[in-house]
């Protein structure tokens, strides 16, 4: 199977290896061994794993050039370990319908093989992960420098990369689900990493409870999976007697669109793994955890928040896409919640004076983007939105390691209104941040542009034949608009204007290298991976050769080589992104006159006070604590309340019987006198005698 | 005579002795006198035990008896140390006297007064003096008190 | 309760020893240090006979059930006696060990109690040879009534008052302390009495009586008294003690030493305390006047 000698079953185990045995060196030694050198078993481990990564993708790649493309069933390899668990002759089918045919055994075993896999969707996400979270663990040695939890930072980051890799490594929901638990701790316990601040911690609890629900939909939906299908697998296995047990996206079962559920069940199924993407990647009305996670260290918001963690959701949908095509409602509503958090968040992050809130947003915005591609169901927007996945990763960890460098000489301050005109103070910073607006904004030639393009491209197709997709592409292009003027904003807020510190950060000065290295490499990436995969039809192409992706009814008849560029609209969202870019030059280069009236005009009831809603969020958390988050609190008063006076009453008033019989009786025998002792222990050696002598024959 | 019988008249020896140890350990409350009944428990277990031994044909009940001296010898040696430490601390041999296991909201046992013992007082012959007085010591009159009748 | 006819009646025909335990009972409590002079004859007289009765009862077989002849005979160690005398040895001695004994927990002065428990070692060691236990004999007079009790006559000379102290002359609880120990007497004595009962029918009785003689019975008789009643005696309980029970033996001389630094700790770190340091205990529980010994 491997033609360059190294052995992919090896690769796809090394590569979660390495971050876990990184993590388990820091945990254990860090504190009192490593020290300040805790960053380097982290680095290490995971450019380790990036390397395997490379080698594994390169495996995959070369394998893929030799099979015949659009051969239906895609590309995979797997390898299992071992079994986790095996309950025998657990699935039993309420009643198989008759006709149709047989989409679950007749009876099952539900096991949970440690499977791991490679498929090129797998193999992008390695990479991809691997590679920010080298760059970022570089970055965050020099960030977090002189930290007092500098070694539990990084046992963290390593724990998170394990959990990260394999997630999207395993080959089987109910693993899919303990690894999507495990990044979900990862994230709380970064968010929460300081955590003698009380926002830290409140932001971590919010994130952790925010997931419950979409976990909860997840769960859902893996239970109705297993109930449909009868397994949980996503490859094909062999039973014992040598016939193949059809996974739930398994090669078998893809090459016979008959072998899907449809309907209803199809629909709940996709519902409630969307309800899960949704609140791992934060998309409307679950999104609300993700600006306030930024309360964590900003290397951390830039590799889970931003560039990794928060794309799960993206690959859950994109892995599950022949179920999601099973129900156009579900695509439907994957697509309006994308295009309507893209929007939502984009005009959330006009008004924002965080500069790291204003990138939340955006990273908001940029899922509901990728959604709103994969809700289209055609391949061209799910490659797209696959496509925009990895390059937002570049550079909106790129933006985030700029506004963490920014933060970093203003001695955490992140308040955009406390300083500017830093371009002379972090030059490196500057322009490398000048590379991440242009890429974020969607200018030619950066990586952005042929992202986005390719999404606007898929929803403007499908607009042809929904009403609701049209009204879809006017809102993502507005969306384009906002997202470059927010961008640049930002960017002119911070670097341009009279230079201007916040007394706390007198000495500000660009950072160390390490942390500026990380940033020039991000931002070439961020010029080039989209123009040079745009170029190649590599992405595309590779990305196709996943199971998932081949499945015909989705693949097509053309693949993804019909011409997917078109010249219209790609002049027009080049356009909309520049009149965003013009207008906020307009706005905030200069003496920001037209601003301040702008702003004084939004705010007064004529404009609607539509200042105010943007700035207040729309008031979503103010929403939810009065109608989910206040019940809730009374419900618990209402139980301690029933706990405290009626059980535990309950339970006193049970408890008193035996002291009162024990006062009353026993504690006037306890005498102390050592003959009375004597005298009962022999009474009762007496009526032990007796009942004996009548009861119990002697023989 | 039957060998059977022999043993069951022992058994009722042994159990007449464990019994009447029983009822000494109980009832008496001078720690010395309490441990001599223990001891007399022990020796009514002693005496069935040879019996059964006999009654079998078994050395079992003899070696039993002889590590029930032992074990009476080492009894023997730390009551007796504590008997005499709770002397030292009481300055009585009264185990009633150690009621403090009791608990908190116990009334302590108290004993009835008891009338003091009648003690016949000793009369000597009054005789008339011959010769010369012998001289008395008055430590011994101290000391005989109430024995000396003025 | 009782369901089986022949249990009931049998239970029913138990009065004699309900008798003599009754007797012994009250005349044990007459005869416990009760405060007061006055019916301990009758105390005395009423355990003389309850122990009259248990004699009657249990060795000359005075029941109201039938007595078949016993099956088992006896090698007697005393071959020079006839079979009067024995049964003579043998009351004689079984009486003065009960007596004395009887006398040892009753009197008032702890020195005569412990000269009466001498008595009761003495009668023991008689009862032990009577068996042919000849070494036990000799060592419970030696250990016990020559230095066990010899101890607790020192340290009843180093701590006893004069005259009778108070908690000498008063019982705790006398009536039930004599019931419990009659009522032991009479459980045991029925239990025994149960046990070896004349096995009179073979198949039919109910297995709760008369278990034993059957089980003996089946003892191979030729062995029966080869063992115990060797001519070499003590070399043979001495064969047996340092072979098979050779470990126990080690564990025992063990403890004797662990016994002896118990006891040398205890009476050492109770030297540093003395009467003075409890004050905690109520003026009531305090030493107090014991009557004729200071007056």
């Amino acid at each position: 199977m491997s033609n360059t000698g190294f052995d992919t079953d090896v690769l796809m185990v090394l590569i979660p290896a390495f971050p876990l045995a990184a993590a388990l060196i820091i945990g254990i030694f860090g504190r009192y061994v490593l020290g300040e050198r805790s960053h380097w078993p982290c680095v290490l481990a995971i450019a380790a794993s990036f390397v395997c990564s490379c080698l594994l993708l390169n495996e995959v790649v070369s394998l893929a050039h030799e099979s015949h493309e659009g051969h239906g069933v895609g590309l995979e390899i797997t390898n299992t370990l071992w079994t986790w668990a095996d309950v025998v002759d657990a699935y039993r089918p309420a009643a198989p319908a008759a006709g149709s045919p047989a989409i679950a055994p007749a009876e099952a075993n539900f096991n949970i093989d440690i499977t791991l896999r490679a498929d090129p969707l797998t193999c992008i996400m390695l990479c991809m992960v691997t590679f920010i979270a080298t760059l970022v663990a570089i970055y965050a040695s020099g960030y977090m420098h002189g930290d007092p939890g500098y070694w539990r930072f990084f046992a963290y980051v390593s724990l998170f990369v394990f959990s990260m890799t394999s997630l999207v490594s395993v080959s089987n929901f109910a693993l899919l689900y303990v690894f999507w638990e495990a990044v979900g701790v990862c994230s709380y316990l970064l968010i929460g990493f300081w955590y003698e601040k009380p926002e830290a911690a409140a932001a971590g609890k919010k994130a952790f409870l925010v997931n419950r629900v979409g976990d909860f939909g997840f769960a859902l939906g893996v239970f109705l999976i297993w109930t449909t299908y009868g397994t949980l697998n996503f490859h094909d296995t062999t039973a014992p007697d040598g016939s193949i047990v059809m996974g739930v996206l398994g090669q078998a079962r893809l090459s016979n669109p008959a072998l899907f559920v449809g309907g209803a069940t199809a629909t709940l199924i996709a519902l409630g793994l969307m309800t899960g993407a949704a609140g791992k990647s934060a998309q409307f009305p679950l999104h609300v955890w993700l600006p306030d996670a930024m309360e964590g260290p900003t290397p951390v918001s830039a590799l889970i928040h931003a560039a990794t963690m928060v794309t799960a959701g993206v690959y859950l949908v994109t892995r599950c896409t022949p179920l999601f095509y099973m129900s156009p409602d579900a695509q439907m509503v994957v697509a309006v919640i994308g295009g309507f958090t893209a929007l939502l968040a984009g005009l959330i992050a006009l008004t924002q004076n965080d500069l790291k809130r204003v990138l939340a947003y955006s990273t908001v915005s940029q899922l509901g983007y990728m959604f709103l591609s994969l809700g289209t169901g055609t391949l061209i927007g799910i490659v797209g939105g696959m496509f925009h996945l990895f390059t937002h990763a570049f550079f909106k960890a790129l933006l985030f390691l700029g506004a963490g460098s920014v933060m970093h000489a203003m001695h955490h301050i992140i308040d955009m209104r406390r300083f500017s005109g830093l371009r002379h103070i972090m030059p490196w910073t500057f322009r490398t941040f000048w590379f991440g607006s242009l890429a974020l904004a969607g200018v030619v030639p950066f990586a952005g542009f042929w992202s986005k393009d390719v999404i606007l491209a898929a929803v403007h197709e499908r607009g042809h034949d929904s009403g609701v997709f049209e009204v879809l592409y006017f809102g993502a292009l507005f969306t384009a608009f906002l997202t470059a003027f927010y961008t640049f904003r930002a960017l002119f807020m911070t670097f341009y204007g009279p230079t201007k510190v916040p007394h706390e950060a007198h000495h500000a000065h660009e950072s160390p290298p390490a942390m500026t290295v990380p940033l020039i490499i991000l931002a070439v990436c961020s010029l080039v991976v989209g123009a040079w995969f745009e170029y190649t039809h590599g992405f595309a192409a590779f990305l196709v050769q996943t199971p998932s992706l081949a499945y015909a009814p989705v693949y097509g008849e053309h693949g993804v080589h019909q011409d997917v560029f078109h010249w219209d609209i790609a002049i027009t969202s080049t356009i909309v992104a520049l009149a965003g870019v013009g207008l906020a030059a307009f706005l905030y280069l200069g003496p920001r006159t037209e601003v301040t009236r702008l702003g004084e005009f939004l705010q007064s009831p004529v404009g609607f006070r539509v200042y105010q809603l943007s700035y207040g969020k729309f008031f979503i958390d103010q929403i939810y604590a009065v109608t989910i988050v206040w019940p809730l609190r009374l419900l618990a008063l209402l139980s301690y309340w029933f706990d405290r006076w009626v059980i535990d009453g309950l339970v006193n008033s049970v408890g008193r019987i035996p002291a009162a019989i024990g006062s009353a009786i026993f504690r006037p025998l306890q005498t102390g006198m050592v003959q009375f002792y004597g005298l009962a222990m022999m009474m009762g050696l007496l009526f032990l005698l007796l009942s004996m002598l009548i009861w119990q024959p002697l023989g | 005579m039957a060998e059977i019988q022999l043993v069951y008249d022992y058994l009722v020896v042994g159990a007449l002795l464990f019994g009447i140890g029983l009822v000494g350990f109980l009832a008496r409350r001078n720690m010395i006198v309490m441990f001599l009944a223990a001891e007399m428990m022990l020796q009514g277990v002693s005496v069935s035990l040879v019996a059964w031994g006999r009654l079998h044909n078994h050395w079992g009940g003899q070696m039993l008896v002889l590590f029930i001296l032992t074990v009476a010898a080492c009894e023997a040696g730390i009551a007796l140390a504590l008997v005499l430490s709770l002397y030292h601390r009481s300055g009585r041999l009264d185990i009633a006297f150690w009621q403090t296991l009791r608990e908190a909201n116990q009334p302590a046992f108290v004993d009835q007064e008891l009338p003091d013992e009648a003690h016949p007082k000793p009369t000597w012959p009054e005789l008339p003096p011959s010769g010369i007085e012998p001289r008395v010591d008055d430590e011994i009159l101290v000391e005989r008190e109430h024995r000396i009748h003025v | 309760m009782i369901d089986d006819p022949v249990v009931a009646s049998d239970l029913g025909a138990q009065w004699p020893y309900a008798l003599a335990t009754l007797l012994f009972a009250a005349g044990m409590w007459l005869l416990l240090p009760r405060g007061r002079r006055g019916g301990r004859r009758l105390g005395a007289g009423l355990a003389a006979a309850g122990l009259a009765l248990l004699v009657l009862l249990v060795h000359f077989g005075l029941t109201i059930h039938d007595r078949p002849p016993r099956s088992v005979e006896f090698t007697v160690p005393f071959p020079a006696l006839g079979s009067w005398a024995h049964d003579g040895v043998f009351l004689i001695l079984a009486v003065l060990t009960v007596g004395s004994a009887i006398c040892s927990v009753t009197f008032r002065s702890p020195v005569y109690c412990a000269i009466w428990f001498a008595m009761t070692l003495l009668g023991t060691a008689g009862l032990f040879f009577y068996q042919g236990s000849q070494f036990l004999g000799v060592a419970t007079i030696v250990v016990y009534a020559g230095a066990i009790l010899v101890t607790f006559l020192f340290v009843l000379m180093l701590a006893q008052p004069e005259g009778h102290a108070f908690y000498d002359r008063v019982s705790w609880e006398g009536p039930l302390a004599a019931c419990a120990g009659a009522v032991m007497v009479g459980l045991l004595t029925m239990t025994f009495a149960a046990a070896f009962a004349p096995n009179t029918e073979q198949q039919g009785s109910p297995p709760r009586y008369g278990w034993l003689e059957p089980a003996i019975a089946a003892e191979a008789p030729a062995a029966r008294n080869e063992n115990i009643l060797a001519t070499e005696h003590v070399a043979s309980l001495g064969r047996t003690l340092f072979s098979t029970h050779l470990i126990a033996v080690e564990v025992a001389g063990t403890l004797l030493l662990v016994a002896l630094v118990g006891a040398i700790a205890i009476i050492a770190h109770s030297q540093k305390t003395d009467a003075s340091s409890i004050t905690n205990e109520p003026a009531a529980l305090r030493p107090r006047s014991t009557g004729g010994a200071h007056g």
